[in-house]
């Protein structure tokens, strides 16, 4: 712990302690974990990147069915990769942690699960989800007709101004109203 | 979006009735600005009308500059796009492929500038105006990267900087104006990334810095100072609770491997044990402690052992000890001159505290968690959402994954059949539910009273053989044989209520877990119930110390629970997975089921809190069970259970067991003390209370003795006035009720508005399709005439919808036939006169082609154009239309050339609508400055135009009807605005022309 405290340096730590909803015990478990992805050479570059198949080894995202779009919505890389910086990997925490406010969870939330990044959550998105959440396999999945009529629902339930697809501000008007999403939109390391 | 929304607003031929009247009030902010900050406003529409602007204002070449070409040499051939200008900005170059830009980053940009707009953002200096703007603002500053896709966007780089910077500044200017804590809990609270944050923060930083030496004095850098210090002495405070915090990476285990719903319990039984250390450290702190310090030894009969069966009946050497009532004297302690202690008056205000402080903090979790889980949760919707929303992003074990997304793929299904399923139902199946329902209700009520009275038979006859008793081991032994009872009843009957389940058919499985724990509740209150009766009735009248007697057997009570809480993790648990893997496979591994347990929890605190008067330290004992079986469960659990199947709901049934708690289990146990406390006589021979009539007359004799002390006056006057009239009680409840009716009529009146508000969202929601609707025909016919860009030259009529253009092409190609046809027979005629007398017969004969030209303008090929090369591949009779028409006016030009009268090709076209008219007008003006060959009378010309003209009214007026009336692609009440427009506009260019 002493090192990766002195690693960091207190200015840097009070920042990110200011800036994340993470607290100072978090941030240099994350520091930590972040360091072991990296190898030995990088870790004294200026601000170094792990690759997403490496952020993806992580326990607590392996087995996340968002895992991939998780790594895209919090990476600041130019060519959108999916890899992280520890700034990105500290977004990505605080924006999972437990303190972290509702409308900060919804928007991520929206952004996971607006699969081709288009804005809003249309047929295709939604059909991606669903195949995300109940598995891709052609046994698990759901069949077209229920697919048909699940997304039907799920545009009744929540698009209100029946534009045919979900927004961001309908999306988090449905979240608000979910009360098991705050607890359970988390990742603790 | 609020531009958009307004523009349509105003046009009064698309709103005309469902329209609400909020609709009309002018803009607000509220309206306007995304009420959660919508910080990723992807609002596709939003930014391609945006973007459609931005083309029309400044695409310097390209598809539009052709069109404003053909708009000024076509006067009406801008019909379209004037008449949107002049209404508000109109998306001409809406979805244009740009597959470099769809990035939503513009977008963002756009939906800003946006919010830039006057019209949404009017000058205001209200905090609120603050707010939403800093939330409007957000979404710029969310996105400062990706100017390079915006050059094709038509905004200059500089410009979208500066809007930018501007609104970077506004966020800035409004982050130093708030005080420390706030902003950093904003700047925390903005969804962007780290770095962009960090960038916000440097320039508050810099802003403030800048601020402060100007204006430098002592007492603020004090203030900042001792602000900085509270500040990080918070931080602290806050790593001590963290790193103090309970079973952390337990916790964390137990939500990755069976999610939040199993966690909530553990969570429960945390928050109950918190509950009885601070029970237990006000007890031992007021009451013991001081008990203690003056007689530290306990006043134990000689002969009485410590045996170790105490521990388990809690009697014997135990009753002798601070453990119970009976242990506590009735002195003041202290010596005369120093403050002294009444252990009377501590006993009860301890007690009577900590009462009051659970059930404050129990109706503040219950109303929070009620707020948040229940008037939140909208249970009409969300039932698909719900289920996609509970996805446990915690889960991290992939077995657990697995099974996670097996059963939330059942619960889609059902969700889905369920809908279905839903009144199906015949009469007579109803009815057997119904008596199902009666019978099992009345069966486990019949329980519950049953249990009850045989308890209470058990309590008599016990009682019975202990004033027999010779105080043996085996006497003691057998005090134990009540809690035994109890607690199997408790254990056994729940078990067979679940059988229940096999033959009740509820509506949703809710309702029957709902039933379920009202069966158990009702069981175990039952029993508690009668346990209370007994013991005030009975054990108060004759026992010696009968508050020791009552501890005692909540003791036995507690201790029991205990061992069969662990029994039935073993049994319920552990041997249910062995029967399920080992034996019989068909049962599977047991689920962890949530609800018995947590009532189980519930049941156990209610002891707690009923022994507390009667057993200070019981506490103690509590403490310590729970802490136990904090860890049994969780071996338990993770050696044999499977996580439940319905994960859904997990916070709403939390919210129910706060509820539960309180409502039958505190408030039980607080009326069965305050019965206690106020009419029954404590026990003459021990405790603090000896020789008073109740033991709230201790309370009584100190207002008394108050009364005599100068400076305590004031206590007295509260204590007359206000605790013991029932004036204030009244004005209380008076005050409660006002306050309840409020906001009654509040939620009432929200509710109006949000169903209001919710049309209000449905018809601007139908407004955007519209609008995206007519932008879509557009971008169609735009990309059509791109398509054709070559063959046909730039015609205006491109532009026109898509069916209109196709009746209009099928009347002129049928003119342009007609024209070519006189032209070929008749040569050189008088041109007006030949016009004349074809009219009428173009009129029969563009009926009949624009009937065809949908279905068969194939035909047409053959007909006139005989002599052309077939036309290849014709998919549709619009290309084909087109193409013919494109020919016929080569051949036309080409015929212009060979014959003196020139003059007459825009007569022949104007059998048609005014349209062609027009057009072939403008053609003919256009043909002839070309040529500027001046054998020609210019008077003639114009003579013929004016005679076309007034022709092509009356036709105008003839085909109006039947001409919109055959428009395939009519849009709805949109496409007849815009004929009503376009005839509109037609009339007006008449009159210019003419005068």
């Amino acid at each position: 712990m002493g090192t990766t405290a002195s690693q960091l340096g207190k200015d840097l730590l009070s920042e990110y302690q200011e800036l994340t909803f993470l607290t100072k015990q978090e941030i240099l478990l994350a520091h930590k974990r972040f360091s072991e992805l990296l190898a030995k050479e990088e870790r004294s570059l200026p601000s170094p990147r792990v690759p997403m198949e490496k952020i993806l080894s992580l326990p607590e995202l392996k087995s996340n069915p968002f895992k991939k779009r998780i790594c895209h919505v919090f990476s600041t890389s130019d060519p959108k990769d999916g890899s992280l910086t520890f700034e990105d990997f500290l977004d990505l925490l605080s924006a999972f942690s437990d303190s972290a406010t509702l409308e900060i969870k919804s928007h991520y939330a929206f952004r996971i699960f607006d699969f081709d990044d288009d804005g809003t959550l249309d047929g295709r998105d939604l059909e991606k989800l669903v195949n995300c959440l109940t598995g891709e396999t052609e046994d698990t999945r759901l069949t077209s007709e229920e697919m048909r009529q699940l997304i039907g629902n799920i545009l009744e339930e929540s698009d209100i101004d029946k534009d045919g697809t979900v927004n961001l501000s309908e999306f988090q008007h449905v979240i608000s109203r979910s009360p098991d999403f705050v607890s359970s939109f988390k990742i603790v390391l | 979006m609020s531009y958009y929304g307004n523009s349509v607003y105003n046009n009064p031929g698309y709103h005309d009735s469902d329209t609400l009247q909020i609709d009309r009030s002018p803009p607000r902010k509220s309206v306007h600005s995304n009420p959660h900050g919508n910080p990723y406003p992807r609002d596709q529409e939003a930014g391609a009308v945006q973007t459609g602007r931005s083309d029309n204002q400044t695409l310097p070449g390209g598809g539009l500059a052709s069109y404003d070409d053909a708009q000024t040499r076509v006067p009406w051939g801008g019909w379209q796009e004037e008449s949107w200008r002049g209404r508000d900005s109109i998306p001409i170059g809406l979805l244009s492929p740009r597959p470099e830009s769809p990035h939503w980053q513009q977008d963002i940009n756009q939906e800003s500038h946006y919010d830039k707009s006057p019209l949404v953002q009017p000058p205001s200096t209200t905090t609120d105006h603050v707010s939403t703007r800093f939330r409007g603002s957000r979404r710029m500053s969310l996105f400062p990267v990706g100017e390079a896709a915006l050059g094709n966007l038509g905004f200059s780089e500089d410009h979208i900087r500066n809007e930018m910077e501007m609104e970077e500044e506004n966020v800035i200017k409004e982050l130093v104006a708030m005080s420390t804590t706030d902003r950093i809990k904003a700047i925390r609270d903005l969804p962007m990334s780290f770095n962009d944050k960090k960038h916000v923060r440097g320039q508050v930083l810099v802003f403030k810095s800048f601020k402060k030496s100007r204006r430098r004095n002592c007492f603020a850098d004090c203030s900042e100072t001792f602000q900085l210090s509270f500040r990080r002495c918070g931080a602290h405070m806050m790593l001590a609770r963290q790193t103090l915090d309970l079973w952390q990476g337990t916790m964390k285990e137990i939500g990755g491997t069976f999610g939040t719903g199993v966690l909530s319990y553990f969570k429960f039984l945390k928050w109950l044990l918190m509950f009885n250390v601070f029970s237990f450290l006000v007890n031992f702190g007021f009451i013991t402690i001081p008990q203690l310090s003056y007689d530290p030894t306990p006043a134990v009969p000689t002969g009485v052992k410590f045996t170790g069966l105490e521990i388990l009946t809690g009697s014997g050497y135990f009753s002798h000890t601070v453990m119970y009532y009976g242990g506590y004297s009735n002195e003041t302690r202290g010596s005369e001159g120093r403050p002294r202690y009444n252990m009377q008056l501590a006993y009860f205000f301890t007690i009577a505290a900590y009462m009051v402080l659970c059930g404050a903090a129990l109706v503040y979790s219950m109303a929070r968690s009620f707020r948040k889980r229940f008037v939140q949760a909208d249970p009409a919707t969300g039932s698909a959402w719900q289920l996609l929303c509970s996805w446990d992003f915690s889960v991290t074990n992939e077995r657990a994954v697995r099974q996670r997304r097996n059963n939330l793929r059942i619960q889609l299904k059902e969700s889905l059949s369920d809908k279905v399923r839903v009144a199906l139902l015949p009469l007579s199946d109803r009815l057997k539910h119904y008596a199902v329902f009666l019978g099992t209700w009345i069966l486990s009520t019949g329980v519950a009273v049953g249990c009850a009275s045989g308890i209470y038979f058990l309590c008599q006859f016990e009682k019975g053989s202990a004033d027999e008793s010779t105080g043996s081991l085996l006497d003691e032994a057998s005090t134990l044989l009540l809690p035994f009872v109890v607690s199997l009843v408790n254990l056994v009957i729940p078990l067979f209520y679940s059988l229940f389940r096999k033959i009740e058919q509820y509506p949703n499985p809710r309702m029957q877990v709902y039933a379920i724990i009202l069966r158990n509740v009702i069981l175990k209150m039952s029993i508690l119930g009668i346990l209370c009766y007994y013991w005030m009735k009975n054990v108060a009248e004759r026992s010696l110390c009968w508050e020791s007697a009552v501890g005692q057997s909540l003791y036995r009570l507690v201790v029991v629970d205990f061992l069969f809480l662990m029994l039935g993790s073993f049994f319920g648990e552990f041997l249910s997975n062995v029967v399920g893997t080992k034996c019989i496979q068909s049962l599977g591994v047991p689920e962890f089921d949530i609800a018995r347990n947590v009532l189980d929890l519930i049941y156990a605190q209610t002891l707690a809190w009923i022994g507390i008067y009667f057993s200070p330290l019981l506490p103690v004992i509590q403490m310590i069970k729970f802490f136990a079986l904090f860890y049994l469960k969780k071996v338990s659990i993770t050696r044999n259970c499977q996580p439940p199947r319905r994960a859904g709901r997990a916070a709403q049934m939390q919210t129910i067991f706060i509820a539960i708690l309180f409502f039958p289990s505190f408030v039980g146990a607080l009326s069965m003390l305050a019965y206690t406390v106020w009419t029954l006589p404590p026990s003459d021979g021990c405790g603090p209370f000896r020789g008073l009539d109740t033991t709230f007359s201790a309370v009584q004799v100190w207002i008394a003795y108050l009364d005599g002390v100068s400076g305590a006056h004031w206590i007295v006057w509260i204590y007359r006035h206000v605790i013991r009239s029932e004036i204030f009680y009244f004005l209380i409840t008076i005050i409660i009720l006002v306050f309840i009716y409020i906001f009654w009529q509040i939620i009432k009146g929200r509710k109006l508005l949000i169903s209001l508000l919710r049309q209000q969202i449905a018809n601007e929601g139908k407004d955007k399709a519209f609008l995206l609707e007519k932008l879509q025909d557009v971008q169609k016919s735009k990309q059509n005439k791109q398509r054709k860009k070559r063959p046909t030259r730039n015609r205006p009529e491109d532009e026109t919808s898509p069916g209109l253009l196709q009746a209009l092409l099928a009347r002129q190609r049928l003119e342009e036939e007609d024209a070519s046809a006189a032209y070929n027979s008749f040569g050189v005629s008088v041109p007006s006169e030949r016009t004349m007398s074809t009219t009428s017969s173009a009129v029969m004969q563009a009926l009949i082609a624009r009937q065809q030209a949908g279905s068969q303008a194939g035909s047409y090929r053959g007909v006139p154009f005989t002599a052309e090369p077939p036309v290849p591949s014709s998919t549709s009779a619009l290309i084909q239309a087109m193409q013919a028409r494109q020919k016929a006016e080569s051949q036309a030009e080409d015929g212009f050339h060979r014959t003196p009268a020139p003059s007459q090709n825009p007569v022949n076209a104007l059998p048609g609508a005014m349209i062609q008219a027009m057009q072939a007008r403008q053609r003919a003006e256009l043909e002839e400055l070309d040529r500027s060959e001046p054998e020609r009378p210019v008077s003639s010309t114009s003579g013929v135009i004016m005679q076309a003209r007034q022709r092509a009214e009356l036709e105008e007026e003839f085909y109006r009807t039947p001409a919109s009336s055959q428009v395939p692609d009519n849009t709805g009440p949109g496409s007849a605005l815009i004929q009503a427009m376009l005839a509109r506009r037609q009339i007006e260019d008449e009159y210019v022309d003419e005068y």
